[in-house]
């Protein structure tokens, strides 16, 4: 089927430029940036062999973009399916178990081809992008490539399933390609706006380059930071979301906004992004700032070349793509792992320096208009700096447990600034209202003296969690930990997130050790009257009868008491002693000359309140009948049913 | 004339309820500048307050699918909630108190706009640093209260830098106004200069308000001081808002004495951790409700603007059930149900989103102008009151259920994931109608300065200032 000419893409074709673009960044991100270096790495090339393969991938990149800028010798669909054939190739071959040489040139032929791919790509965009959705379609392309490359089974795979990804990518933009007839270029209907000078979209590309390839190989090389990242299927999800969002967010305001404005928001999210990465402990922000800012530039880097450079002859318009992916793509990627690879980090006075190439137009233009609020807002800003250096308290920065000045504060202490810094108090109070059901659930009643000397009070004023006043006494620091990391699998639908992260770095241990603390001299021999005086109402066991008691067990106790149970395999070693089988061991805290009936209550009991300087918990919030039915339960089980 | 009965049995103000009274807008002339000073001051809340509202989505969802916390680790729940908080206090309810205080004292309007323009800047800086600190983990420990660190300093230092502006206003316009405003000016002033130090102090973890031993929430002497600080600033606010009608002036004179009366009760009390099951704890509370009929018969001595109508009935309304609902939560018994449960969340809501935000939008519509109302949509109004109601009503509800059974907010079962789900549709009805005042408040300015430039880089309009 043909295409009448003057009209090179038909409404509603517009997919193939899309699957093109997403196509294109498929291959460059998961293979050739990542699936490659991986598939190296798994036949034993690193170090200093790794240098020349690189090297051939990034001169075959240059020398490919700069001559594919000046190729008149097909058409430019027919170039393009050579380009992408020539990615096939090398994704097949790297599959083959080459020696470096072999696998030098399989680097070449990666980069010869990657370059006229996307010089090619975006000089010609034209062919398979038009109308007023151009934009969109960029940043659809680009956001799909992303998603896709973050997709954890994809991202997480191994080399060899990621070079087949890759040649499915081939696929389907030679797929997306066909039927292509050369034609005059459609029109791109685009909102009037001054563009930006082309010099000035090249530096800062390649300050953006820079910045993305440096934070990505710190962040790949860092266990630390790669767990507060990318480490996991939900970060990776999270991360492709961000990627898809920002990317069609960049379309919507480089047609809205300009190129300029767009390129310096993708710059203040890279900077943000690097400058937190400087502490692993901020890596979060910067998992969210990093592909945002990256997804930003990276619709500009097709869009700019292809569609929003000012009014150009198709050979400049494909020169200078050329430079552009020559200069901000190949060298700016390679200065960028440099840096990461000599420095391990992106040193703030770069970021300072590359700030001025985005920002020092704006600051001269409107710097003459609001230069005295400028002056001013800076001013408080200084004077707030001084005042709170010169005054130095900062009794509650989680920070400072780190630095030297607090070393010397206990683990309870520091524990305390957890729980106020992770915002504990926002769900959890820590007053036992004195003649309250407060006191069986959580109690003994804590001194309000006591209470008020604490700096500050932790009373909370809601409670979407149980109280903690008395928790040290009630639950162990092993119980307390698990349910931290996970808090479900000690409590069965517990509302609370999980606080894994705390245990990177420390601050988890801090913690328990401070919630195992917070109990009162008098709490132990309190509970055990407590659970000595508990009598259920008589309503209760006919109630029990009525229940699943084995649905129960499951929920709340096998966790422990199964032998398949997640809590006793995944912490099995850490129990003081090892939660027995219920249905089989001898129970130690039941006299053996109770009664039936006795014993029966004396479980009611210990599962009710569990067992005071044991691992055991008690399980005060659930209410009598399904107590009754728990112990129903585990006599039933005893006695072979 | 159109009537109403307040529960009170008290018939309706007309002129608070009813009259369309034709007050020539007290912000007209600042509405029709570009960049007014106003309208920027309303955009900063309004801004704060939709941001505000969809982080409160966002925790409803984590009640709801507290797996989806993983996403967001380590920006807990936890870590939200004070971002959430605050922005409404700081935020929403503070800046157009301050856009009240920059008109009252004039300072909006000639040379000094430029700086009222960048203490709103600073205002805002400042809840941004706030957010971010809260979010890494910075805080004191003190809900309300948790400004530590740089922004412990920094909050402090942009309501100094405001009040200087104030203090300039006040130099620069004295010689046109007469004695006795002159003088309750300056008082004002000595009054705001406290204000960023009383901050700063109130922030450390060393001070701590008196506790009700019972309860361990606040006093009933402590209650009651909050809220006579809160009746005081409604008398204060129809100024520069509405005019005064003369031949009424009987009710400012009774409510005044009145007010002066509770001041000394407040005094009597004292400071001390007193349980709310002491008589005079919650007899002395008891006596706020005083302030159900006289506060409205206090704003029917003011003519209001036009196209207000709605939103006063709104304030009304919620006065009348804030203040009695309030005492009934503090009696015994019923506060032993409710302390720490949803119950006392719904009061907040009364308190926060029922009959501030009514009031606020009211003041920022005497502010900013009756021309072109941005909170003028129906479908907003009916969303976010609405939305307000039953988000209240069911966390009564929850409140009462939890009372009696602590564990039922905190395991899932079906009738509390109905509660929050009904919760969570609510927040998203008040999140889309700030949405809507926002978007509303964006294109008035954009039309003011053209939207070619985008109002926020007017450069030309800078310099034609």
């Amino acid at each position: 089927m043909l295409r009448p000419r003057g009209n090179a893409v038909r409404r509603g074709e517009n997919w193939r430029g899309i699957v093109l673009i997403a196509s294109t960044y498929v291959y460059f991100l998961i293979f050739a940036q990542f699936g490659f270096l991986k598939r190296l790495d798994q036949i034993g090339i690193a170090g200093e062999a790794l240098k020349p393969i690189m090297a051939a991938m990034a001169l075959g990149g240059i020398l490919a973009s700069l001559l594919a800028a000046r190729m008149k010798a097909a058409t430019a669909a027919r170039r393009l399916r050579l380009a992408l054939g020539g990615c096939a190739a090398a994704a097949a071959l790297s599959l083959l178990p080459l020696h470096s040489a072999g696998f030098l040139a399989v680097s070449l032929l990666i980069g010869l081809s990657l370059g006229g791919l996307t010089v090619t790509l975006v000089a010609h965009l034209r062919l398979w992008l038009a109308g007023g959705r151009a934009l969109l379609g960029v940043g659809a392309g680009a956001g799909i490539g992303y998603f896709v490359c973050n997709i954890p089974q994809i991202f997480a795979a191994p080399p060899q399933r990621i070079a087949l990804v890759a040649l499915g990518a081939c696929a389907c933009g030679l797929a997306a390609s066909l039927q292509t007839e050369e034609a005059a270029e459609a029109p791109v209907e685009l909102p009037e706006r001054k563009a930006a000078p082309f010099s000035l979209v090249l530096a800062s590309l390649t300050a953006l380059v820079w910045l993305d390839s440096a934070a990505f190989f710190i962040i790949q090389n860092s266990p630390a930071l790669k767990s507060g990242t990318w480490e996991g299927a939900a970060h990776l999800w999270r991360t492709g979301a961000v990627h898809l969002a920002a990317a069609l967010g960049s379309a919507w305001l480089l047609a809205r906004r300009g190129t300029s404005q767009v390129l310096a928001l993708a710059f203040a999210c890279l900077a943000a992004g690097c400058l937190l990465l400087l502490d692993p402990a901020r890596s979060a922000p910067a998992a969210v700032l990093y592909p945002a800012g990256v997804s930003l530039y990276s619709v500009a880097l097709v869009a700019f070349p292809s569609l929003l450079m000012p009014s150009v002859t198709q050979e400049q318009r494909s020169r200078r793509a050329g430079w552009i992916y020559a200069v901000a793509g190949w060298v700016g990627s390679a200065l960028g792992i440099g840096m990461a690879q000599h420095l391990h980090r992106v040193p703030p006075w770069f970021v300072g320096a590359a700030a001025l190439v985005f920002f020092l137009p704006w600051v001269l233009r409107y710097g003459r208009v609001y230069w005295r609020e400028g002056a001013a807002i800076g001013v408080v800003l200084i004077a707030a700096l001084a005042i709170e250096h010169m005054l130095g308290d900062d009794p509650a920065a989680p920070r400072a447990a780190e630095s030297g000045a607090a070393a010397k504060l206990a683990a309870m202490a520091r524990g305390r600034r957890v729980y106020i810094a992770e915002g504990c108090i926002n769900c959890h109070s820590q007053y036992v209202r004195p003649h309250s059901p407060d006191v069986q659930m959580w109690g003994p009643a804590g001194n309000p003296e006591a209470i008020r000397r604490e700096d500050p009070p932790l009373i909370g004023n809601r409670r979407q969690g149980p109280d903690l006043s008395q928790v040290g006494a009630r639950r162990s620091p092993l119980w307390l930990k698990i349910h931290l990391i996970d808090p479900r699998a000690v409590s069965y639908g517990s509302i609370m997130p999980s606080y894994a992260y705390l245990f990177r770095d420390g601050r988890g241990d801090d913690l328990v050790a401070y919630l195992a603390s917070l109990k009162s001299p008098d709490s132990l021999s309190e509970i055990l009257k407590q659970a000595a005086a508990w009598q259920p109402p008589p309503a209760a066991l006919a109630q029990a009868g009525q229940l699943n008691g084995a649905k129960l067990f499951s929920e709340d106790c096998a966790t422990c008491h199964d032998s398949h149970g997640y809590a006793r395999t995944r912490w099995g070693a850490d129990f003081s002693r090892l939660p027995p089988d219920l249905a089989a061991a001898r129970f130690r805290h039941i006299p053996r000359n109770q009664s039936t009936a006795e014993r029966r209550a004396s479980l009611a009991r210990i599962i009710k309140f569990g067992l005071a300087g044991t691992d055991m918990p008690g399980h005060e919030y659930l209410p009598p009948d399904q107590i009754e039915a728990l112990a129903s339960e585990v006599m039933a089980m005893r006695q072979g049913r | 004339m159109e009537t109403m009965t307040l529960q009170s049995g008290m018939e309706a103000p007309a002129a608070l309820l009813n009259e369309p009274a034709r007050v020539s807008s007290p912000a007209g002339a600042a509405a029709s500048e570009p960049l007014s000073v106003l309208t920027l001051a309303a955009l900063h809340a309004v801004g704060w307050l939709t941001v505000s509202n969809f982080i409160g989505v966002g925790l409803a969802i984590l009640l709801l699918w507290p797996r989806a916390g993983a996403w967001l680790a380590p920006w807990s729940y936890g870590r939200w909630m004070p971002v959430h908080m605050n922005l409404q206090l700081y935020g929403w309810t503070s800046l157009p108190l301050v856009a009240w205080l920059l008109k009252i004292y004039r300072a909006d309007g000639g040379g000094l706009a430029r700086w009222s323009r960048t203490a709103l800047v600073l205002w805002s800086l400042a809840l941004g640093l706030g957010s971010l600190s809260w979010l890494d983990g910075h805080s004191s420990g003190k809900l309300f209260l948790d400004w530590s660190g740089y922004v412990r300093v920094f909050f402090p230092l942009a309501i100094l830098f405001l009040w200087g502006v104030l203090a300039a206003a006040f130099l620069s316009n004295r010689r046109g106004e007469g004695n006795a405003l002159r003088w309750l000016k300056l008082i004002g002033l000595v009054l705001l200069l406290l204000v960023p130090f009383a901050l700063y102090a109130a922030c450390s973890p060393d001070i701590y308000p008196p506790v009700n031993p019972d309860s361990g929430g606040p006093t009933g002497a402590s209650q009651l001081e909050s809220v006579l600080i809160i009746v005081l600033i409604l008398f204060l606010l129809p100024y520069g808002v509405s005019r005064r009608i003369a031949a009424r002036r009987r009710w400012l004179v009774v409510s005044w004495v009145v007010f002066a009366a509770e001041g000394l009760l407040c005094l009597g009390l004292g400071r001390a951790d007193v349980s709310n099951n002491r008589p005079t704890q919650f007899i002395s509370l008891g006596s706020l409700l005083v302030w159900v009929p006289l506060m409205p018969a206090y704003y029917t001595s003011f003519q209001w603007q036009e196209n207000t109508r709605r939103w006063r009935m709104a304030v009304l309304a919620w006065w009348a059930v804030l203040i009695p609902t309030g005492w009934c939560l503090f009696l015994p018994g019923v506060l032993d149900r409710l302390k720490f449960t949803d119950g006392l969340v719904g009061h907040s809501l009364t308190a926060m989103a029922g009959f501030a935000t009514s009031l606020l939008v009211l003041l920022l519509i005497g502010l900013t102008g009756p021309e072109d109302n941005v909170f003028a949509s129906r479908w907003a109004f009916v969303a976010w009151q609405a939305g307000t109601g039953v988000y209240v009503l069911i966390m009564l509800i929850a409140g009462w259920i939890e009372g009696a059974d602590p564990a039922f907010t905190m395991v899932p079962n079906t009738t509390r994931n109905v509660i929050y789900g009904i919760r969570l549709c609510c927040g998203m009805a008040m999140a889309a109608a700030s949405a809507e005042w926002l978007w509303r408040l964006h294109l008035r300015l954009r039309a003011a300065v053209g939207s070619s430039t985008g109002y926020a880089f007017s450069t030309a309009r800078a310099r034609a200032q």
